[in-house]
């Protein structure tokens, strides 16, 4: 069944958000939760939602990349569904 | 986490890491070991860098990295070493090492496993800096006209 039918009735839900580094520093937490409508929302949708709802974040996530499991979520192909648990990674700065 | 491997919060070993990379036929051996630099900032004197990781996602990604450094370089040994939380001025934050057969494909070997961790492991840093202590005026020298 094509994902949209299958997401049609789903009820809107909650996606978990790790922060990391200068995105936890700029929200004050460890962790946030962003409801979604069922069908989800693309990755850029995604974050402008996180960044309107909590704007400190907003010039971080500029420069930012969303995780979920192994997958960098980019653009407007992916989709981020009620139960995802995202993370989002700023820029490395490893060594 | 393999032994070519390490996300550590404990110190890093720097003959450690050359007994890692030791092995028959392995006649060239590179090691690099980043340590951390006491930089003048605006915040003042850097005393130490406080590194935090996404732990399970950088451990993947430090193995697939040594794995790749091995099959494209024909590394024989491969050391890939990142140490967590407060790392002083002074001590390695980073060590990478290979060795191979000859010097070229060890120092490839070498240059890939840091570049790629630098560009690709969920590793930050913050920096904890010692503000500079404001200067106390210097008294002014008295000269012999005003001393009058």
């Amino acid at each position: 069944m094509p994902r949209s039918t299958r997401d049609a009735g789903r009820p809107p839900g909650e996606v978990r958000i790790e922060l990391f580094a200068t995105a936890r520093a700029a929200a004050g937490v460890r962790e946030l939760r962003l409801e979604v409508p069922g069908r989800g929302l693309t990755a850029r949708a995604f974050v402008a939602v996180l960044g309107a709802r909590w704007p400190t974040l907003a010039p971080i996530l500029r420069h930012s990349r969303l995780v979920r499991g192994d997958e960098y979520l980019e653009g407007g192909r992916p989709r981020i569904r009620p139960g995802d648990r995202v993370s989002v990674h700023p820029p490395y700065g490893g060594g | 986490m393999t032994g070519a491997v390490r996300l550590t919060d404990r110190p890093l070993s720097v003959p450690a890491a050359a007994r890692a990379l030791a092995g028959p036929g392995l006649g060239g051996v590179v090691l690099f070991v980043g340590r951390v630099r006491p930089d003048r900032t605006a915040a003042g004197r850097v005393v130490a860098l406080d590194y935090e990781a996404d732990r399970r996602r950088a451990v993947r990604r430090l193995e697939e990295i040594a794995r790749e450094a091995r099959s494209r370089f024909g590394a024989g040994r491969v050391v890939l070493w990142h140490r967590v939380g407060r790392v002083p001025v002074d001590a390695p934050s980073v060590i990478v090492g290979a060795a191979a057969g000859h010097r070229a494909p060890a120092f490839a070997a070498a240059r890939f496993l840091i570049e790629e961790l630098k560009r690709s492991v969920p590793l930050w840093k913050a920096t904890r800096a010692r503000p500079a202590r404001p200067r106390r005026p210097r008294p002014r020298r008295r000269t012999a006209r005003s001393a009058g």
